[in-house]
């Protein structure tokens, strides 16, 4: 357990010494509320007020060195004093002050390296405190409760530490066995079969990827395109690279987008011959390149299935254009856009190119 | 010439594969595995490039740069990565590497990386193209110099067509300019990325930071 550093503010946040205003920035609340906490307490026979200036004492100025031990010491003092008199003035009798202290005292040495001590200050004080309640009707009570705290002083520290023990024992098990399942059975598979090597550890390199870096966008263009990237290069054994810049939504319009860029990556794996299709995503537009054989444009049957319909008619449909530039041995480049919304989006739009292209 | 390159990446087999496959005209002519390594080994053999791996063991390659860059204002970094976080991306860019690559580079277009980079130009991947346009994308300029804050409509052309897999030979023959030319728009576009104040830059990366 850390316990993040206090300082107190100083120039425009303090009121007196920044004190408060030190405390509310460490504990996120509003300094008035703090200021108000002490306020009150200086009516409990002024412990505010001696609290106050002890935490003075005790607590470093910003960006300044810590306080020299003695005034650390007589800020402790100070602090432990405020304590007790705010015990007091809430109408707590000695005898209940006087044990608190004490094992307060204990708890605080327990969190340090002198053990003993504090486990024996600890039953000190529930002994003084038992024995001098002794002889009400409530002992039968007290004293069952009073070891019940003692416990939970000696044995809560070293609880919460085995727990947290545990929870990391158990994140490094199962960091081992997502690390078995996922890569070790790659590199055997590799090892069994090393003409798949290539698809194999792309796919690995994917799961791992989403794994390590979960995607925080769902559901938004970027990602289904992402995801139809993968799908690709899982059907065809092609390294596709999908580069983002911006993102939108996904909707009727930006899901056309997304299904007629898919079919122009399948395209790309299935008849360019590359090893890698460069995809590149913007909120209104994507494009899809590879730099393999190319193709007569116009040589294709305009009753070719995949560019007439997956890719025109689709971005027809929803308002958007279908621009391929391609030409044998040039490699193709599948321009998908959606008419500009009002929103002003900025979308530099590449001029003519000298090889063919044909514009829907 | 031969380029002199000093590669530091705290991974032997990525060190190996790289040695074996850099081309002609390159020479590794020194190796370090973490920033105090690296450090008194670029500044002893004042290499013409560094290759430099983003992430390594003792530090982050920015911290590399950040010491060695005032004594040895000649060398040239090139940073390389598999992580493609945005902010480690800006932060070596910022810190004045003269461009950034993904680790799955091939062998001939990285070679191809360093030489550029040894003659002073700027090289962006893909997917650094692709991070300057979204950082750059919105908003007005907002600091003192807007010069710096924004991209000409030319440089987003350019940084558009590199984000999309086009090399600069194709860039520039689809743009009717000459490869100097577009090689001139990057080098501008670097400048901007390294000097201009504006706030979005950090702020988109930190908005991207991928946990």
């Amino acid at each position: 357990m850390r316990i993040p550093a206090v300082e107190r503010t100083g120039g425009d946040g303090a009121v007196v010494a920044g004190v408060c205003a030190g405390l509310a920035r460490v504990l996120s609340v509003d300094a008035t509320f703090v200021r108000l906490l002490f306020a009150l307490l200086a009516f409990a026979s002024g412990a505010g007020i001696v609290a106050y200036v002890g935490a003075w004492a005790l607590l470093p100025a910003a960006d300044a060195a810590v306080p020299v031990r003695r005034r650390r010491v007589v800020g402790t003092v100070l602090l432990v004093w405020s304590g007790i008199i705010a015990l007091s003035g809430l109408g707590l009798s000695n005898s209940v002050v006087w044990p608190l202290l004490i094992v307060g005292a204990g708890a605080v040495l327990l969190r340090r390296e002198s053990r003993l001590a504090g486990i024996a200050l600890v039953v000190v004080g529930i002994v003084v405190f038992v024995s001098s309640n002794d002889g009400g009707s409530a002992t039968s009570l007290l004293t069952p409760g009073a070891v019940a705290v003692a416990f939970v002083v000696i044995a809560g520290p070293w609880a919460y530490r085995l727990a947290n023990e545990r929870a990391r024992a158990e994140e490094r098990a199962d960091m081992a066995a997502r690390v078995h399942d996922s890569v070790l059975q790659t590199l055997t598979l590799i090892q069994r079969d090393p003409a798949d090597a290539r698809r194999l550890a792309r796919r690995q390199e994917r799961e791992l990827r989403s794994w390590l870096y979960p995607s925080v966008a769902t559901g938004t263009l970027a990602d289904a395109v992402d995801r139809a990237a993968a799908e690709i290069e899982e059907l065809h054994g092609v390294r596709v690279e999908v580069v983002h810049a911006g993102d939108a939504p996904l909707d009727e319009r930006t899901q056309a987008l997304v299904l007629a860029a898919r079919e122009a990556m399948a395209n790309a794996a299935r008849h360019a011959g590359a090893d890698e299709i460069s995809v590149f995503v913007e909120p209104t537009a994507v494009y899809v390149r590879d730099r393999g054989r190319g193709f007569d444009l116009g040589a294709v049957g305009a009753d070719r299935q995949g560019v007439a319909e997956s890719i025109r008619g689709r971005m027809e449909r929803v308002g958007g254009t279908a621009r391929i530039v391609t030409a044998p041995g040039e490699g193709t480049d599948v321009e998908l856009a959606l008419a500009r919304r009002l929103d002003g989006a900025p979308k530099a739009e590449g001029p003519a190119s000298p090889p063919t292209e044909q514009q829907t | 010439m031969t380029v002199r390159v000093v590669l530091v990446d705290d991974h032997d087999l990525f060190r190996a594969g790289v040695r074996a496959q850099l081309g002609e005209g390159v020479e590794i002519v020194g190796e370090a595995a973490s920033v105090a390594d690296a450090v008194p080994l670029i500044r002893a053999l004042d290499p013409d490039v560094v290759l430099l791996d983003v992430h390594l063991g003792d530090g982050s390659g920015d911290a590399v740069i950040v010491q060695v860059a005032p004594e040895r204002p000649a060398v040239k970094f090139l940073a390389l990565s598999v992580s493609d976080a945005p902010e480690d991306v800006i932060a070596v860019i910022r810190a004045g590497a003269r461009g950034y690559v993904t680790k799955a580079i091939s062998a001939a277009e990285l070679t191809d990386a360093v030489r550029r980079i040894a003659d002073g130009d700027a090289v962006f991947s893909p997917r650094l193209a692709g991070f300057v346009l979204d950082a750059f994308r919105t908003g007005e300029a907002t600091a003192a110099d807007p010069e710096l804050d924004q991209l000409t409509a030319r440089e987003r052309e350019v940084l558009q067509l590199i984000a999309r897999g086009y090399r600069y030979k194709e860039i520039a023959a689809r743009l009717h300019l000459s490869p100097r030319t577009v090689e001139s728009h990057v080098s501008a576009v670097l400048r901007k990325l390294q000097l201009s104040s504006r706030h979005e830059l950090t702020r988109w990366a930190a908005e991207r930071r991928l946990i």
